[in-house]
């Protein structure tokens, strides 16, 4: 019962404080302003610091009760509490003192009074840092900018495949949010949380992550309760932001491992999209061609390439990727040779139609940036031929219809780990073969035309 | 790639430059000179500033390389083919509510009837594929492949007659003079094919109904090259191509190259870019006398690429032998093929001449996006079938248990797509349950025009053309990429 009222009585703490506040600047304005004091002025300031030493007892005394209920903790509160009671201190002695009719000097009035202000400055800063956060102060100036929590960097914003949820998101978010606290040294509740197997493993009250089930995990529960629930994590400060609460149900709902791929969100597309609102992270797939980035190839080279038989054109604005036909009926080595000049800059290359040979295939293991070969209506291309084309590492479009190949093509195509397309109608690929080839590589598809 | 290249010509006028830049008189054309920028600044990096505005096109990494556009003129009922409405059959003979109609305006060809009967189908619906698309019993073809296809059924046009509303869908205004769709890309992509023309035109022979102008594949204000080239069944696929009699090739050749010396020698004197189309047209008719003939001959066609096509396919000039046509000229990168399938406009009759139309595209639409997709040809070829508007919801005329017309409506209809970067097997938008209004995801005719560039690598709102003092674009001021469409 007593505790209680005193806990109500600590609630008031924000509300009276103000009242020695206002009392004091009044009083030391009065001070500094009336020159000429007569006898009444100087009783007004005697009772002017007899209400604010008053009213401060109150508020200091308050602010115990507030303190003491374990919300806050030591180190948050330590300068607010002794700065708030030498403050109360230095108005008692300044109105027992006048009381006393004590002659002051002007060194000592001036010295009390300048005190007694920057006493009330810290306090008051210290408490407004802590009912309102830090920074509380300045950040809603025009022309501060705005404190992002920027939780990852632009290093790693580039490379989406290297996050992971722990360390790049929810690490994070606990140590900002639940560390100050729950660290090895303090351990409140006896949760510590530095340690990855001592957070997952909970404090005194219960399992900290229960790996699949955020609704039995007390971390979660505890941040997504309601906010003036009794339990409600974290008691002081700002909240975890939705975005963050929702992450973390994901993370754990996903199994709470330390090595979850961030890449993982691209089957929750709500995920996906608070990645992307809140971090700035496209998390979409990016087929290899927009991971390229190229030099345009010299136009002397594609000057060279005799317009009777090649035709190109570019694929995009920076004209590095180059989209390539051979146009003439027959091909020769040589005319492969010559596209070794742009060989990195070709991406999409046609070689349809052109009675194109297996040994001049060889060639085309040297273009690593193609992404895309049409090589269909070669009837002398066969099984051996195509086994160059293994080392194509970022094939995906591989166009074979019309050509001899048969089901002994699958083991080669098979190694061509990008590959994503296959087009093998008018061969002598069997139905048997494309299943067996299926079962192998459910990613890519096959396109026969049966 | 060849853009306007004679826009960055400066020394060379034509005759509209010419009158346009000294209509303030000849004191303002040597202002003019002074204070071009290019001529005060000379080699400076000034240049260079303007030659990175150049326009580098693609605008990014396209999707698709090609379009093949079966264009159904006339309207097809979307009600009969794709959006299935039980509603109205229940309800069939009630009038129309009220509020559905609201104080939209109706065509002066049914605004007078004193009743506006709801005609449901007398088609079967049944869904068809892992994607559950509804598919009426008309088209038993194309249901086989719904898994392949995107369909819009909240497409809509502000154009309520046929002309305006083709015109619009093919060029983005329902005025008659700017560049069709084929046209744009020919301007902003350039050949794939030095010996065929970029933008092919095949119509249906034979056909009745609304009439096409050739205006429809028409360069507007861009350079003539750009314009469709029809080609036609027959002896003659491209008119007056072959050589007269007892002129052989190589007399042509001469000709064509004498002729080429007296127009260069014009284009140096007076600088009229319209010249050097002029001589870019000849040599493509050169080119194409070889070109055509090849690309129409259809003699090697083994027999089971007819049969897939359908029987139709074996006589020149139907929409089935056009289809093979179509794939013909994608084997060899035409950029833009537009085919024309006329006598959808059913205002009366419609159940019995709808059969019919449906009888002479279904199969060949099929056969194409199933014959491109066994080639590698679906993948950077975007098919296209779809008309100009809907049909109403309710009978145009009486409306009796087994007959009834549908009226122009612009309000909803519905096509689809396959092909290069398009999802498959999804549909998008909705109307509402009596099919009369858009219920869900409206798409403009800009917006599909904006979504068509895109997927040719192309920003809408950054192919331009200048003409009579303001840069047009096929979307005008409009349009918005449908993303729900994108893969």
């Amino acid at each position: 019962m007593l505790t209680e009222f005193l806990d109500f009585l600590g609630s008031l703490h924000p509300l009276i404080v103000h009242l020695p506040i206002g009392i004091v600047l009044l009083t030391i304005a009065i001070d500094v302003f009336m020159r000429n004091k007569n006898n009444s002025v100087h009783r007004v300031i005697t009772l002017g610091w007899f209400f604010a030493f008053f009213s401060g007892l109150l508020a200091a005394l308050f602010g115990w009760f507030l303190g003491d209920n374990g919300y806050y903790f030591e180190s948050q509160i330590k300068i607010h509490k002794w700065g708030g009671i030498a403050l109360v201190g230095i108005c008692f002695i300044l109105w027992a003192l006048r009381y006393l009719n004590f002659r002051f000097t002007r060194t000592l009035n001036r010295f009390l009074n300048t005190t007694a202000i920057i006493l009330l400055a810290i306090t008051g800063h210290m408490g407004g840092e802590m009912t309102h956060g830090q920074n509380y102060l300045i950040e809603n100036l025009p022309f501060v900018e705005k404190e992002k929590t920027i939780l990852i960097s632009e290093a790693k914003r580039s490379t989406v495949d290297s996050l992971y949820v722990y360390e790049d998101l929810i690490q994070p978010i606990l140590e900002e949010k639940c560390m100050a606290c729950h660290n090895q040294k303090l351990a409140y509740g006896g949760l510590n949380m530095s340690a990855f197997e001592s957070m997952v493993k909970g404090g005194n009250s219960g399992t900290g992550i229960k790996k699949g089930n955020p609704y039995q995990s007390l971390i979660f529960k505890r941040v997504s309760f309601p906010q003036d629930h009794p339990k409600f994590m974290p008691p002081a400060g700002v909240p975890l932001s939705y975005e963050q609460i929702a992450t973390l149900e994901w993370w754990i709902d996903n199994g709470a491992k330390k090595q979850i791929p961030l890449t993982l969100a691209r089957k929750d597309p709500k995920i996906m999209r608070l990645m992307e609102v809140q971090h700035g992270l496209d998390l979409k797939e990016k087929s290899y061609l927009e991971t390229l980035s190229l030099n345009p190839p010299a136009v002397s080279h594609l000057n060279a390439l005799n317009p009777e038989k090649y035709l190109w054109r570019f694929l995009n604005p920076e004209e590095s990727f180059l989209d390539l036909k051979f146009t003439a009926k027959n091909i020769q080595k040589n005319d492969l040779v010559e596209l070794l000049k742009v060989k990195d800059n070709i991406t999409w290359l046609n070689l349809s139609d052109c009675m194109l040979k297996d040994d001049q295939l060889e060639i085309l293991s040297e273009f690593q940036n193609l992404t895309r070969l049409k090589i269909q209506k070669n009837r002398l291309i066969t099984d051996r031929g195509l086994e160059v084309l293994k080392e194509l590492e970022n094939l995906n479009h591989l166009n074979l219809y019309g050509t001899r190949v048969s089901d002994k093509a699958f083991e080669t195509l098979g190694q061509i780990k990008s590959l994503k397309k296959l087009f093998l109608w008018n061969t002598r690929v069997t139905q048997k073969g494309i299943d067996a080839f299926k079962t192998l590589h459910p990613d890519v598809a096959v396109i026969s035309g049966q | 790639m060849h853009c306007n290249d004679h826009h960055h010509e400066n020394k060379n006028y034509s005759r509209r430059d010419f009158l346009s830049k000294t209509s303030l008189g000849l004191g303002a054309l040597s202002l003019g000179s002074l204070i071009s920028p290019v001529d005060a600044y000379g080699n400076s990096e000034f240049l260079n500033l303007l030659e990175s505005k150049k326009m580098k096109l693609p605008h990014f990494v396209p999707k698709a390389k090609r379009v093949i556009y079966l264009f159904q003129s006339g309207a097809p009922s979307q009600l009969d083919l794709f959006d299935y409405k039980p509603k109205l059959n229940e309800m069939f003979g009630k009038e129309v509510p009220k509020s559905i109609i609201g104080d939209q305006r109706l065509t002066g060809m049914s605004s007078g009837q004193n009743s506006f009967p709801m005609a449901g189908s007398l088609f079967k619906f049944r869904q068809h594929g892992q994607s559950g698309a509804w598919m009426s019993e008309l088209m038993p073809h194309t249901s086989k492949i719904v898994d392949e296809l995107c369909f819009i059924k909240s497409m809509y046009t502000d154009a309520i007659n046929h002309d305006p509303a083709i015109t619009m869908i093919q060029t983005g205004s329902e005025l008659p003079g700017r560049p069709s769709i084929g046209s744009w890309l020919s301007y902003g992509l350039g050949t794939d094919n030095k010996n065929l023309p970029e933008f092919v035109v095949l119509v249906t022979k034979g056909k009745n109904g609304q009439p096409l102008y050739s205006r429809l594949w028409g360069n507007g204000f861009l350079p003539s090259q750009h314009q469709g080239v029809q080609f036609r069944s027959g002896k003659d696929a491209v008119l007056y191509l072959d050589n007269p009699p007892g002129v052989t090739s190589g007399i042509r050749e001469e000709q064509l190259k004498s002729l080429k010396k007296l127009q260069s020698i014009q284009h140096a004197d007076i600088g009229d870019p319209e010249i050097l189309t002029k001589i870019s047209n000849y040599e493509m008719a050169y080119r194409m006398q070889t070109s055509v003939p090849e690309v129409m001959d259809v003699s090697d066609e083994p027999e089971y690429i007819f049969d897939l096509y359908g029987d139709d396919s074996r006589n020149p000039g139907t929409f089935a032998a056009n289809c093979l046509l179509a794939r013909k000229l994608a084997e060899k990168d035409v950029k833009f093929i537009q085919l024309y399938h006329r006598g959808w406009d059913q205002h009366g009759n419609l159940p019995k001449d709808i059969k019919k139309q449906a009888k002479e595209t279904d199969q060949a639409t099929a056969a194409l996006i199933q014959d491109l997709k066994q080639r590698g040809l679906l993948e950077d070829t975007l098919v296209i079938w779809g008309g100009e508007f809907g049909r109403t919801n309710y009978s145009q005329g009486m409306l009796k248990p087994d007959n009834y017309g549908r009226d122009h409506h612009p309000r909803c209809f519905t096509i689809f797509m396959a092909g290069a970067g398009v999802k498959k097997g999804i549909t998008i938008g909705a109307t509402d349950e009596f099919g009369y209004n858009i219920a869900e995801r409206p798409v403009h005719i800009h917006d599909f025009q904006a979504t068509l560039m895109h997927l040719l690598g192309i920003d809408h709102e950054k192919l331009t053309f200048k003409f009579q003092g303001r840069r047009y674009r096929l979307t005008d001021v409009h349009g918005n990429i449908v993303k729900e469409v994108l893969a």
